[in-house]
């Protein structure tokens, strides 16, 4: 789950990270009184799910009340990258000439199976730019997952960095980070710019924290933190059945099937055969008629999606279970797409008995993936899909 | 014979009065492998459908000599399970469990390593992990630790699979069967990001196992794994490597499905992983038909 700054702040200063203050707004009028309470120049931050918000013009230095109100009028509602901006942070301003920006972030890292930590002293900008353009920049480090990370380590990363100020602030900030990416299971923390004030002393300025999904459920108290108008509906709806979806962009053909890494080469298939991809959705191992049948019906809800591509191959699932789902949702009208599918594996036999009375237009199926994704494709092309 | 597993393994099951432990004990049974016991804390002393459950699996592995031991215990309880069999000297541990919290993977892969290492040192066999999120593994005709379709793991074949998808490893099996060649040993190693065993460690044991001739590797987008694997293969390995990725279209940063399926940056790319195979001689399919005949062409058939 992707935090807003916000948040991603609120939880480093629960760990004694020393965070910029500042304030939550959602309409203009907030962020006047804000203004009057700092008394201040101040910035006035989107608050959405996507990088780059400040070249998409939604971070906006206020440095009087008429022009925090104005820039809030202006950022809130306005479409970043696909997302509307319902949220401000409001900060006091600061200086940055009178300091140094650099950056830390930890992220899992599989190649490590732990954590690496991160140290830049080219900070403010987007780590990716970086560590395009200029790798030997970034220095990584791996984190003992068991002791986490401790001061000397955090100090000579720091050094090695090549960071300027109060070493052991700046060590003792990176280890309060590595305690709250551990403590808080974050796949992702990031303080950039970590800022360095005139005195040495450092500050987050701005955070990215994402946590770890499989680890909610030992997070109740930031479950709210989740935001479901930030979220695709359909995979707001998904989430509630328990599916692994993905909306995707630009797509033209409904995808699902029965696990992880059949569904990603499905939508490989899709692509092959000319066609794009709408979504992707598993449904899982062991998924009864009901599962697919709520599968069939949020595929088809998706106004993108012009034709459907089912591929199962049965282990654990059963075909004639995958058969009898998308069989009720035709029964009941939900299915008024194409279906093309193919379905192997265990019980394939009664799958292709119960499927082969309901055989029309709507329902084809085929012997294998490639056949089942290139009618689905064709189908979807003359439908008017992009 | 084949890899990890063979006919004379003895298999615990962590979790076995569960709905899951419970169905894949029966089929792991009728598969014909030896499973000796399960482990419910605190169902110690109960007959379960014909076997011991036992609290602990130092007790299970006591009364019954087993030396793996599969794990269907719940997220939230999975990695210290992993830890339980990792001290009680199971010197092979399956976790099947999908949704653990990946700080708790580190944790038990960095201990479950230590361990291993020690056990070396005295003169002991090692402790290796396998999964989590993941199928398990099987040795054709021998012994299945994991949740596989019994039907296209019967006959013995000549083929070594590694994979980290689960359905992508039964539709390959059932391609290498029809095709006439069938798997030695398949080995699930999980869609997990922090997993105990990585191709490349899996790798060195087909190249060294007299039957398999030739290795499919199914990888997917996501991390680093697949390229340290071209680079073992270039390095190391005499025998054939076919492999497939899957995913190819996924987008940047959106994940796809598997915890550890998502490109982040540019680490974890198709292009990355095709480019390293690519330099490594390893021929890649587009399609999973042309797996098998990459594979003969390998063979020279």
């Amino acid at each position: 789950m992707k935090l807003h700054e916000y948040q991603g702040k609120e939880i480093l200063r629960q760990f004694g990270v020393n965070v910029q203050d500042g304030k939550v707004a959602t309409t203009p009028e907030e962020v006047r009184a804000i203004y009057q309470e700092y008394g201040q120049p101040v910035v006035v931050k989107a608050q959405v799910h996507v990088g780059g918000r400040g070249k998409a013009g939604g971070v906006k230095f206020s440095p009087n009340e008429d022009k925090a109100e104005e820039n809030a009028r202006n950022i809130l509602g306005m479409d970043i990258k696909g997302l509307t901006v319902e949220k401000v942070l409001v900060t006091r301003a600061v200086d940055i000439d009178a300091g140094t920006e650099y950056y830390v972030g930890m992220i899992v890292d599989r190649n490590v199976q732990s954590y690496t930590l991160m140290a830049s002293a080219e900070g403010g900008m987007e780590i990716e730019e970086v560590a395009a353009t200029t790798p030997e920049k970034i220095i990584k480090y791996r984190v003992d997952p068991v002791t986490g990370l401790r001061p000397f380590e955090a100090r000579a990363v720091a050094i090695e960095a090549g960071f300027k100020g109060n070493l052991n602030k700046i060590a003792d900030m990176m280890v309060k980070m590595s305690k709250a990416a551990f403590e808080r299971d974050a796949v992702l923390v990031e303080i950039n710019p970590l800022f360095i004030e005139a005195d040495g002393t450092p500050l987050a300025l701005d955070t990215k924290f994402e946590v770890d999904d499989n680890a909610m459920y030992r997070h109740k108290d930031i479950a709210h933190y989740r935001e479901l108008s930030a979220e695709h509906p359909l995979e707001v709806e998904a989430s509630d059945y328990g599916f692994a979806y993905v909306k995707l962009d630009d797509g033209n053909v409904g995808v699902l099937g029965n696990g992880a890494g059949i569904v990603m080469t499905s939508l490989d298939v899709v692509n092959r055969a000319g066609a794009k991809p709408a979504n992707f959705l598993d449904i899982g191992g062991g998924a009864k008629a009901d599962v697919v049948y709520n599968a069939v019906k949020l595929v088809s809800k998706d106004p993108d999606v012009k034709s459907i591509f089912i591929n199962i191959f049965g282990g654990i699932t059963r075909a004639d279970e995958v058969a009898k789902g998308v069989i009720q949702a035709l029964d009941d009208g939900i299915l008024t797409k194409p279906v093309r599918m193919r379905i192997a594996g265990t019980a394939e036999d009664e799958a292709k008995v119960l499927l082969g009375d309901k055989n029309s237009d709507l329902i084809k199926m085929y012997p294998t993936m490639f056949e089942a994704a290139e009618e689905a494709a064709k189908e979807a092309n003359a439908l008017g899909g992009k | 014979m084949g890899i990890l597993v063979n006919k004379d393994s003895k298999v615990v099951v962590q979790g076995m009065t569960g709905s899951e432990g419970a169905k894949h004990s029966r089929a792991m049974k009728e598969f014909g492998t030896q499973v000796v016991a399960g482990v419910t804390p605190g169902k110690g002393g109960q007959d379960f459908e014909g076997w011991p459950i036992y609290n602990s699996v130092a007790e299970a592995k006591q009364k019954h000599d087993a030396n793996v031991s599969i794990i269907f215990v719940p997220p939230a309880g999975a990695a210290d399970a992993v830890l339980e069999a990792a001290h009680a000297g199971i010197p092979l541990i399956v976790l099947i469990t999908e949704g653990v919290p990946t700080v708790d993977m580190m944790r038990a892969v960095q201990e479950v390593k230590r361990l291993d290492a020690e056990s070396k040192a005295g003169g002991g066999q090692g402790v290796r992990l396998i999964g989590g999120n993941c199928p398990g593994l099987v040795t054709n005709g021998e012994c299945k630790v994991g949740i596989m379709p019994n039907k296209i793991y019967e006959k013995p074949g000549r083929i070594g699979l590694i994979s980290r998808s689960g359905t992508l490893t039964y539709e390959s099996a059932k391609l290498l069967n029809d095709a006439g060649m069938g798997t030695s040993t398949t080995v699930g190693i999980g869609g997990d990001p922090v997993i105990g065993t990585t191709f490349a460690d899996v790798l060195p044991m087909f190249e060294a196992d007299p039957d398999t001739d030739a290795v499919v590797l199914i990888g997917e987008i996501g991390g680093a794994d697949e390229e340290a694997a071209a680079e073992y293969i270039a390095q190391n390995m005499k025998k054939p490597v076919v492999a497939f990725i899957s995913g190819r279209s996924a987008p940047k940063g959106k994940r796809m499905g598997h915890a550890g399926a998502i490109i982040m940056g540019d680490v974890g790319t198709p292009e990355s992983k095709l480019a390293a195979f690519q330099k490594a001689n390893v021929p890649v399919a587009d399609t999973m038909p042309e797996i098998i005949e990459l594979v003969k062409k390998a063979l020279g058939q």
